[in-house]
């Protein structure tokens, strides 16, 4: 029996930190983990097996042993996009951390990985020491996107467990997810024993503790309900553990509530089953953001993954208002990074991962008040690290920013999001950039070596006309010429067209999406204004927006719909050669229901929501507000430096908005009529990449 | 570009950790290891500078590996314990330092001195006694006619000349617990710039081919389209491998675990069945 938990080969920091040992070591549950003959046997036949096979630097290897409380954490998506999750790597390192837990991770298998475990009769398997997801504790996922829900499925299959949490045994692992998704988790209700709202840093360890207190890595791990084998449901000690879990600030679980729904379909209302149970979970803050950088000793991934670089937060939450922008709204409060604590985080990050790149993320990095200090800070001490700043933020400031950041690189494209073509339809959604100021950043963009410059843009927003949508070929005309001045018949101008999807949390959850036709029309007619050299035009399946809009403004109903749509062969439904709509909607019309139903209605202001008992902290008041007031044209400040509009976050959360003082001298500085008044642009919309 | 003071060379092994990689990540995954480590990596010249480290010989993804070779030049001369420290403090998981020298800078590249490389693995689906024949026949063979393929160019060539050595031997695959007949196959196998280069699943497959079997082995299928660079996993010629998508019958011989156990410089290894067995 080791003396002290063994963490094999991290970064530096591991080498000479001898934690104290909190739980006496003891013979804790360690199963055998998958052979290696059996995963060379299927690792050979499959592309990329690195995704699969572990030993990426900063993973940690435990002794299962010594161990009391085993995490995995489940990305139900491929390894080159759940990798380059930057939650997943902080939780990963907070939870190993901890000398009595161990977090092990597993991605979602490739199509071809799927059919050979199923051949093979073998468990999908943790990638640290190839466990299967059954021999855990706790399952961790991460849902971060709607069309990722049948990729949970196929890995709750395949890991050995029950897809129904109510068939779960006490020797199966409690499944809790966390992610943007879990702000309406009643479509997967069916599936998970618990969610996570907000942020998970401090509750993840609290969840560890009180399962420990419980006794739950203790419990009899006997006959399992998965692959075939009869269940016999929860037992005492599971029926404990979810009990416990929901008296947990910002968890929710739900087999301790019942819903009801009215004769239009419409919820009525929402039973509690247990007294434990609160009436209403609020989202999580993690408390000292500004001072504290979790996520330091950052997995290295094996192999080319989407977001290849370290990454280090400098601002979470965003004050801009964008009214269909779920992470604008959700992570709220807005809270800046100290500088001098982020340019010290960057250069542990950069020693414990050895990347040659750095992204300052943030939803809109260049609202953060220190930018200019912390990115000059960081090119001085690693002049062979490349800066990066996601941000698709318009307006001049940024595009010195970015220019600045990457002095005589390569050029590549340029991008920035206007969101929508008309004055009119951009005070709708708060995104109070002008016409001018697009073109100046377009004129600038040019100017400043770049030949390709890609244009952002949402159709199908709410009172949208085909004014409004035409006027998109118009700015994408105009940025073009200014190309042309600059670059002659070199530049090129893509603009990027996707549908508006009524996201939960926002002042347009109310608001229903178009339909596939009025989509098409509006395509098309774009398809028309905008072709010829040097313009190109690209737009997202609107079946895929959907499904989307159905599944994120769905209800407990649709459990059923998105069990029945796996079992007709859906997954990776987010990728273009696996998404079957005709199987989704087969799906929702065996049950009875209509995605059109859940995607398309105005719900009424005065209507319960599925989701009504959970929250992110902004208040539902708020929101309706908000779009009312969108739908009378107006717009609102950005609360930088506009009067608070009173989101209710800080009631919710008892956390309130932190922001630099300075930030808005930064941008009068700079921006050429940005003020209080003019209230300048937000940046991103939620989008999954 | 920077200038080379020093030529340092690495000799290392590769184990389960690190496996599954192909070249080009592993490639990758030094230049990261090398940061870590703060190493005075000198630049290639070009438009693109990439740090100078060779590669004796891409290990296959798939392959595990007891004794490769890799020159590593930097700008600023090191002694031999500030390198093993350097690269010590960030060699990527499941890569282990064997031995470190200092080569003089001017020596010719490493890849133009390989002559022969060693390896080992375990077939099943087959035992010893009945291999052996299989394995006399190979050698006494006057040509042993195979084809290549990459991509879809088909060439025929003679992997006599390239197979320097072949004995089988006990089966390592009691650990395996396959409950299969196995054995034990180790092979010297030409390995040069000039006279070609054998490979250990075509070996595989010529004796697969002997007892009329097919042959199961390393080949990462494409059932998702590539998104650019082409794994580089092992591949068996098109002549034998049994494209099914069935889980792995007893009927074909499979090969597992190939270890490369040494590569061998000119002046190093007698080039002939007779050389030195670990």
């Amino acid at each position: 029996m080791p003396d002290r938990v063994v963490l094999r080969q991290t970064g530096p920091e591991k080498k000479r930190s001898s934690v104290p040992r909190e739980t006496a070591p003891g013979p804790h549950h360690a199963p055998p983990p998958v052979s290696p003959l059996a995963v060379e046997r299927v690792l050979r036949h499959v592309r990329k097996p690195g995704r699969y096979a572990g030993g990426e630097w900063n993973s940690a290897v435990k002794d299962w042993a010594s161990i009391p409380l085993k995490w995995c954490l489940a990305y139900p998506d491929l390894y080159e996009i759940g990798m380059s999750n930057l939650g997943l790597r902080i939780l990963y390192e907070v939870l190993n951390d901890r000398p009595a837990r161990l977090a092990e991770r597993c991605y979602a298998p490739g199509v071809d990985l799927q059919a050979r475990l199923r051949a093979d009769s073998l468990p999908l398997w943790s990638i640290e020491t190839r466990r299967p997801l059954r021999e855990f504790d706790v399952l961790g996922v991460s849902l971060g996107y709607e069309l990722t829900y049948t990729n949970l499925l196929d890995m709750l299959q395949l890991g050995g467990l029950a897809l129904d949490a109510a068939a779960r045994t006490d020797a199966e692992p409690l499944v809790i997810a966390g992610g943007s998704c879990v702000l309406n988790p009643e479509p997967v209700a069916d599936f998970v024993d618990a969610v996570v709202l907000g942020e998970g840093e401090d509750v993840v360890l609290e969840i560890g503790d009180v399962l420990e207190g419980l006794g739950w890595h203790r419990r009899p791990r006997g006959v399992t309900s998965g692959r075939g084998r009869k269940s016999n449901g929860p037992g005492p000690l599971r029926t404990a553990a979810l009990r416990a879990l929901a008296r947990i600030p910002g968890v929710y679980v739900p087999s301790l509530y019942r819903p009801s729904y009215a004769a239009g379909g419409a919820l009525a209302g929402l039973e509690a089953l247990d007294p434990v149970t609160p009436s209403r979970v609020v989202a999580r803050i993690a408390a000292d953001f500004e001072t504290n950088v979790r996520g330091i000793r950052q997995l290295v991934p094996n192999l080319a993954i989407v977001f290849d670089r370290a990454q280090l937060e400098v601002m979470r939450g965003c004050t801009r208002g964008c009214r269909f922008c779920q992470a604008g709204m959700s992570y709220r409060p807005v809270r800046e990074r100290d500088p001098e604590a982020a340019v010290a985080a960057a250069g542990a990050i950069l020693d414990a991962t050895g990347y040659e790149e750095l992204g300052l993320t943030s939803l809109s990095a260049a609202d953060y008040t220190y930018i200019n200090e912390v990115a000059s800070s960081l090119r001085a001490r690693w002049p062979d690290v490349t800066i990066s700043l996601p941000s698709t933020r318009v307006d001049s400031f940024t595009v010195e920013l970015i220019d600045a950041a990457a002095p005589g690189g390569r050029r590549g494209g340029f991008t920035l999001a206007p969101e929508a073509g008309s004055q009119r339809l951009r005070d709708v959604i708060n995104k109070g950039v002008s016409d001018e100021e697009i073109e100046r950043c377009a004129d600038l963009v040019f100017g400043n070596g770049w030949s390709s410059l890609k244009l952002y843009f949402m159709i199908g927003l709410p009172g949208e006309t085909m004014d409004d949508v035409l006027a998109i070929a118009g700015i994408c005309r105009r940025a073009l010429q200014a190309g042309r001045r600059h670059l002659g018949a070199k530049a090129t101008v893509k603009a990027s067209i996707s549908t508006f999807v009524p996201k939960v949390a926002t002042p347009f959850v109310w608001a229903g999406q178009d339909s596939a036709d009025e989509i098409g029309a509006k395509v098309a007619a774009l398809r028309k204004a905008i072709h010829g050299r040097g313009l190109e035009l690209r737009w997202t399946d609107p079946r895929v927006s959907i499904l989307e809009a159905a599944l994120g403004r769905g209800d407990r109903r649709l459990g059923a719909v998105i069990r029945k749509a796996w079992q007709k062969g859906t997954r990776f439904d987010a990728w273009d050669e696996h998404f079957r709509f005709d199987a989704w909607q087969e799906a929702f019309a065996e049950e009875g229901l209509d995605p059109a139903w859940y995607a398309q209605r105005d719900i009424p202001l005065d209507e319960p929501l599925p989701w009504g008992h959970l929250s992110c902290g902004v208040s539902d008041g708020f929101l309706a507000s908000d779009y009312e007031r969108a739908m009378r044209g107006r717009t609102l400040a950005d609360c930088h430096w506009g009067a608070c509009p009173e989101c209710g976050v800080a009631e919710a959360t008892g956390f309130r908005c932190r922001t630099g003082e300075d930030g808005p001298r930064r941008l009068l500085a700079s921006g050429r009529d940005a003020g209080p008044a003019a209230g300048p642009e937000p940046s991103q919309r939620g989008r999954h990449e | 570009m920077s200038e080379s003071k020093q030529r340092w060379r690495l000799v290392f092994a590769r184990d389960e950790e690190a496996r599954y990689l192909s070249h080009l990540d592993a490639s990758h995954l030094w230049e990261r290891a090398m940061r870590r480590g703060r190493i005075p990596v000198a630049m290639s010249e070009g438009f693109n500078p990439r740090p100078r480290l060779v590669f004796a010989a891409p290990l296959p993804l798939g392959m595990l590996a007891e004794h490769e070779l890799a020159d590593l030049f930097v700008s600023r001369r090191l002694t031999r314990r500030e390198m093993r420290g350097c690269l010590e403090a960030g060699m990527p998981r499941g890569f282990r330092l064997i031995d470190l020298r200092d080569e003089w800078v001017g020596a010719p590249a490493l890849a133009t001195e390989l002559v022969a490389a060693d390896y080992r693995l375990t077939v099943l689906g087959a035992d010893e006694d009945r291999l052996r024949p299989a394995v006399e026949g190979l050698l006494g063979s006057e040509s042993l006619p195979r084809e290549r393929r990459r991509e879809k160019k088909v060439t025929a060539y003679d992997l006599r000349p390239l197979l320097l050595a072949l004995r089988t031997r006990r089966s390592e695959a009691a650990g395996l617990d396959s409950g299969q007949p196995a054995a034990g196959i180790w092979m010297r196998l030409r390995h040069s710039q000039r006279q070609g280069s054998g490979r250990p699943e075509e070996v595989v497959a010529a004796l697969a081919d002997r007892l009329g079997l097919t042959v199961t082995a390393f080949d990462p299928q494409e059932t998702e389209k590539p998104e650019g660079e082409e794994d580089g996993g092992l591949r068996p010629s098109a002549g034998t491998f049994d494209p099914s998508i069935e889980p792995d019958a007893a009927g074909p011989l499979e090969m597992v675990r190939p270890v490369r156990e040494r590569l061998w410089l000119e002046g190093e290894a007698p080039v002939d069945a007779t050389g030195p067995e670990p």
